[in-house]
């Protein structure tokens, strides 16, 4: 048994420590609970109550916005240049046998409309928010912040996960948007310019195979993911234990969680397009 | 200073016909990895406690299972007049419950993303009908009073560790509460800022006229609040009492300890 001594300066110290805390914390919330919650505090933002009291959930959003949606623009516009020309490349090599190269713009848009715009931002955005989300909630439950909420009666939910879930929500099928855009820009780069079709042409192919619902798939596909990365990294975030050699931990199973959902996710919605008549 | 006199014939055992502000009984915790033995204690309106242990003692763990944090095995808690099962508190009623209540942690636990002042009005005008103006300039106020210099538009991580405990204070108090719950006051503080810190609680304590439950190894609040103390070792109450009736514990550690102190 742990004996207790006595200091000169007057503090009790026990004879021996133990390296761990008898208080680890751990999970206040269950992922049902956490999606609920969420979903509840969304909508009371969207609502008149949340328009009420807008101050700290409304400024979170806009806040989360700008880290997660602006600072990723650089990274998505670049890396969907890159993807669309890529895109091309393997395409018109696959048809050039056939001298039939520049059908690799057809190729491209609908492709990049409807799968690879929306799961490469949402890579992207796992890549590079995922970890910090995660990061961020479990490092402020190593230091009491989300025990100090609850304490007051506040729920983390709402002041932490909310302003994240509320920002994705816009900023992934924004930046899907955009990946589209640009990734077709790479596209006519590699036909146009680098193997010498005429502009014109790639953008008749493009009219031609490119219809709206693609794009409608494409950016609800991003909807889902921005659910899926916000809900998985917060919970991965809040379920640690409190100790700081948790978040490291925390921040890798979300990253892998995120993308092995976004996976799952898009497989499972590909699977149910096929089967309905008039999406695909 | 003017000490609150709080009953000396002090039983612990929690349950007595005086005003209770906080009423723990039998908490035994928490569920799975049970650190808490069988803590019964009370705080008397206005009262003020101190709860003296050794680290890993179990004393933070005691204040999260006070305020619901983590359940217990079993116990019932009574804070302002409504009771609550430990072991499978009521949401709502712990909701209500906690705006009665400011909480000092140790680690301060202020939102580490907000400025100080926003970290002291987050409860205001989450709880109330302050409008954000109002809640603003008595955030202002109480982090004046408190003894924090500056506009407090820095966040938590630029200001001084004293600072911090000083905003912890102001937020735990902005919504007038019945009972303070602080764990280790100078917690991480040299002897200078703890001795600043002790005086600017003993001055809160003094105006806002709330009960406060203090838990902490340092043995000099139970010099400064010598009414009642209960002295927690191992997760388990081991003695109570004022100070006179700690000089002649049963225990010896305890003994031990408040000689110790009285000599130095």
């Amino acid at each position: 048994m742990r004996q207790a001594s006595v200091q000169a300066g007057g503090t009790i110290t026990p004879e021996t420590r133990t390296s761990t805390s008898i208080d680890p914390g751990g999970r206040f919330i269950t992922r049902g609970q956490l999606a609920l919650r969420s979903a509840y505090w969304l909508a009371s933002l969207l609502t008149r109550r949340g328009a009420e009291r807008p101050a700290p959930m409304t400024a979170g959003v806009l806040r989360e916005l700008d880290a997660l949606g602006v600072g990723a623009v650089r990274l998505v516009a670049g890396s969907a240049l890159l993807v669309g020309l890529i895109t091309v490349f393997q395409v018109a090599y696959q048809l050039a046998p056939y001298g039939a190269e520049l059908l690799s713009a057809r190729a491209i848009a609908w492709f990049v409309a409807r799968e690879i715009g929306p799961l490469v931002v949402a890579m992207l955005v796992v890549a590079r928010s995922a970890a910090a989300i995660a990061g961020e909630f479990a490092s402020m439950s190593a230091n009491g912040e989300i025990d100090a909420l609850r304490a007051m009666g506040l729920d983390p939910v709402k002041y932490l996960v909310v302003p994240k879930l509320g920002a994705l929500l816009v900023a992934l099928p924004a930046l899907t948007a955009i990946a589209i855009v640009l990734a077709i820009v790479g596209g006519w780069f590699g036909t146009s310019v680098v193997l010498g079709f005429n502009t014109a042409l790639y953008l008749e192919h493009l009219h031609e195979s490119l219809a709206i619902r693609d794009v409608g798939v494409g950016l609800a596909k991003s909807v889902l993911f921005a659910i899926l990365i916000a809900l998985v990294a917060a919970d991965e975030g809040l379920r640690v234990e409190r100790r700081v050699s948790a978040i490291g931990a925390a921040a890798t199973r979300a990253v892998v969680f995120c993308l092995l959902g976004v996976l799952a996710a898009d497989t499972l919605v590909n699977v149910i397009v096929y089967f309905i008549p008039g999406l695909t | 200073m003017t000490r609150r006199v709080v009953e000396s014939t002090d039983t612990g055992a929690g349950v007595t016909p005086r005003d209770d502000v906080l009423v723990v009984t039998g908490l035994t915790g928490p569920v799975g990895q049970p650190a808490i033995h069988d803590v019964s204690f009370s705080v008397p309106r206005g009262g003020i406690r101190v709860v003296l242990g050794a680290m890993h003692s179990g004393k933070s763990l005691l204040l999260r299972l006070i305020l619901g944090l983590q359940r217990s095995l079993q116990g019932r808690i009574v804070i302002d007049g409504t009771a609550f099962d430990a072991t499978a508190p009521n949401e709502e009623a712990l909701r209500r419950v906690r705006r009665k209540v400011g909480v000092v942690f140790d680690s301060s636990a202020l939102v580490s993303r907000l400025t100080l002042i926003e970290n002291v009005e987050l409860p205001l005008v989450e709880h109330t009908h302050a409008r954000d103006g109002d809640a603003r300039s008595i955030a202002r106020e109480l982090l004046r009073e408190v003894g924090v210099h500056g506009d407090g538009e820095r966040t938590p991580e630029v200001v001084s560790r004293l600072d911090r405990r000083r905003t912890a204070l102001a937020r735990a108090l902005i919504l007038d509460p019945v009972l303070l719950l602080i764990d280790e006051p100078g917690h991480g503080l040299d002897a200078d800022a703890a001795a600043e810190l002790d005086d600017t609680l003993d001055r809160l304590l003094e105006h806002y006229r709330c009960a406060a439950l203090i838990c902490s190894q340092e043995v000099r609040y139970v010099f400064r609040f010598p009414d009642a103390v209960s002295v927690l070792a191992e997760g388990s109450l081991v003695d109570h009492g004022n100070l006179e009736q700690l000089r002649h514990s049963r225990n010896e550690m305890v003994r031990r300890l408040v000689d110790r102190r009285g000599a130095a």
